[in-house]
């Protein structure tokens, strides 16, 4: 039956089952490619694995001049990227967003505009985007900030119009409460959980047009590693950047519904 | 609930993360096992080869003129470069090539993971390839004699240079060039910082005067591109200062080779170029040759080509590759300044076993191909 239950056991046995399942289907793909040529890199042994979780956190540089190994230089390029990037592009949309959902005077001009440029994909738009910005960190942020802005910023926007009610905003009038009152105590405290929903669901591809972008240009960082380990055919090297990228997405996923349920417990269950 | 949430997300980027890695790799191109069968049937044939199906083998290139030639081949019509069709070289050696253009780090890592029988490389990526599969160079197809060169724009000397920052591409021949050239000026390539960058887009950012890029080290379309878009361009040095070092190769898998039709398939590579270095030597089909490749290669006109080839010195003739690969300059001096390179930027753990001829070596150099095809010229010429 849909949705019947299942015990607990039974649950959490399937789970690591299928764990399992994935980790020996990987072990036969090697074993069979390593039958195939002895020497592949493609799919690497856990051996190999393991020298690949080795490699990546050898110190560089000279003993004298001692430089952090490769996976810490470019996770703090990546993630430093990242969190400006992100910290711009979220803020500008939610103070674009707010406004056009609460004046219909900034509403009018911008909506055309933001819902038009929203459903263009973004990745397509990465040529403009490198022209206006060059090649240094900036260009890194502005990236993700520009690459995330017009669809969060329509989301915020239609989650002001749809989720807050006229009646909240008049009731809030009646007390007294002033127009910057409205805003903050009535408006932004009912988006808040779906800010928080917006960032989940922005953090992915924020993180494309990041690691496209130093696909191309970085000289650091994990896009740039990527790229550089996988012409050179160190595998296990891109493997252990790929299982982090994934143990990243599950801790910020974790991250913010952690956020959303301390700050908004009242939206659970909506 | 809870629960089943948490180990849904947890189940779901467990599976994300390592499918990216495996939905790519998990098949073998050019799957010779299962035909082997076709072709020791068709040994009894007394037709020959031209009897028994032909084998697919896959030649994974980029674009750049030597390579282009063999986009070029296929529009006129020499081979084909679909599965399952037959160009008339195609034909004749019953060998069916697929022809699979990509970007050059795309058709490495395409080679190197066996998604490829061959690929278009040069002898310094090669050496990084083939400490993860055997790998036999059948063909030099041109040496690079100024089309990489170092480009800078406000910076007067290499003096100036010094301290100052060139992109370029990291772990491969960019950058091999860029210290070698350096090493040949006397300069101590310490002194001189690289740091990467797509060689494109390291291109555009200079044309387009980006502060932070005042110096490129990039290969051709990118080098004429820059040095016409930016009057105060200026090329610091280039490989006209290393000839015969960095070599534009054909490299085959040795399990490719090894396969049935592997040799035919090595056959009908050299016939093709060599059937388009004709072409482009012949003053009736010289031009339009030439307008063909650099129409492929970066939209160029036939003035421009006429210098790229310069740049760029085609092994048009089988016994001057031969002579590269048997010489002893390149067997003692450039391959080993080569692999020391290898080994010092990490693109091989351990310097790798090259060998000429005697395939011994994980990376072979092997002249047998380029004397087979002087022997069937020759045969044939005297068949008429």
């Amino acid at each position: 039956m849909i949705r019947r239950e299942i015990p607990n056991w039974l649950f959490i046995g399937l789970a690591v089952a299928g764990v399992v399942v994935l980790l020996v289907g990987y072990e036969l793909l090697s074993v069979r490619q390593t039958r195939i040529n002895p020497k592949q890199t493609t799919i690497p042994s856990f051996e190999k694995l393991a020298e690949g979780v080795k490699r990546v956190f050898a110190k560089q540089g000279l003993p004298e001049n001692p430089k952090p190994a490769m996976f810490w230089q470019d996770m703090r390029a990546t993630l430093w990227r990242l969190f400006v990037g992100l910290s711009i592009g979220v803020t500008a949309s939610i103070a674009i967003g707010v406004l056009m959902g609460a004046y219909r005077w900034i509403e009018a001009p911008l909506s055309p505009v933001v819902m038009f440029l929203s459903k263009i994909p973004q990745t397509a738009m990465m040529p403009i985007y490198f022209a206006i910005a060059g090649t240094d960190q900036k260009m890194f942020t502005s990236m993700v900030a520009l690459g995330i802005f017009f669809s969060m910023a329509q989301a915020i926007y239609s989650a002001v119009r749809d989720n807050v009610t006229d009646e909240a905003i008049n009731k809030a009038y009646t007390l007294g409460a002033s127009e910057m009152e409205v805003i903050y105590e009535v408006i932004w405290k009912q988006i808040l959980p779906n800010v928080i929903d917006c960032i989940r669901a922005q953090i992915g591809p924020a993180l494309i047009f990041l690691i496209a972008a130093e696909w191309l240009i970085g000289d650091v960082g994990v896009g740039y590693q990527l790229r550089t380990q996988s012409r050179v055919l160190s595998m296990n090297v891109v493997f252990v950047y790929l299982f982090v990228l994934g143990i990243l997405g599950v801790v910020a996923e974790y991250g913010l519904v952690w956020l959303r349920r301390t700050l908004c417990p009242w939206f659970e269950g909506n | 609930m809870k629960m089943r949430y948490r180990l849904n997300w947890l189940m779901a980027s467990l599976a994300c993360a390592c499918l990216t890695g495996i939905g790519c790799n998990n098949s073998k191109s050019g799957n010779g096992a299962s035909t082997g069968g076709n072709s020791t049937a068709a040994t009894g044939n007394t037709g020959g080869s031209s009897s028994s199906k032909p084998q697919t083998f896959t030649l994974a290139w980029s674009e750049y003129p030597s390579w282009s030639i063999f986009g070029v081949a296929d529009e006129v019509g020499l081979i084909n470069g679909k599965a399952g069709e037959l160009g008339s070289i195609e034909k004749k050696h019953n060998v069916d090539i697929v022809l699979q253009l990509a970007g050059y780090d795309a058709c490495i890592t395409l080679y190197g993971n066996s998604k490829a029988d061959a690929v278009c490389i040069t002898n310094i990526d090669i050496l990084g390839a083939s400490s993860s599969r055997n790998s036999v160079a059948i063909l030099p197809t041109s040496t690079s004699a100024g089309a990489d060169a170092c480009i800078a724009g406000g910076v007067g000397s290499i003096e100036e240079l010094a301290g100052k920052t060139t992109r370029g591409l990291e772990k491969s021949v960019s950058q091999y060039a860029f210290e070698r050239c350096l090493e040949k000026l006397g300069k101590n390539p310490a002194d001189y910082p690289f740091s990467n960058m797509d060689p494109e887009q390291a291109a555009q950012a200079f044309q387009g005067k980006d502060a932070n890029v005042t110096s490129i080290m990039v290969w051709n379309p990118f080098v004429m591109q820059s040095l016409r878009s930016r009057t105060d361009a200026k090329v610091l040095f280039s490989s006209d200062s290393i000839q015969e070092e960095i070599i534009d190769m054909v490299v085959v898998g040795k399990d490719a080779l090894d396969r049935p039709g592997g040799k035919a398939f090595a056959d009908a590579i050299l016939e093709t170029f060599y059937a388009m270095n004709k072409r482009m030597a012949d003053p009736t089909t010289s031009d339009s040759t030439m307008i063909g490749i650099g129409a492929r290669f970066a939209k160029l006109e036939l003035d421009d080509m006429k210098t790229i080839v310069q740049q760029t010195k085609f092994y048009g003739d089988p016994k001057v590759a031969k002579e590269l690969f048997a010489s002893e300059k390149f067997q003692k001096e450039t391959m080993p300044l080569v692999s020391k390179f290898c080994v010092k930027y990490g693109l091989t753990p351990t310097p790798v076993e090259i060998s000429f001829g005697d395939a011994k070596g994980v990376m072979e150099f092997d002249t047998k191909y380029l004397d087979a095809y002087v022997a069937s010229q020759a045969s044939g010429a005297a068949g008429k």
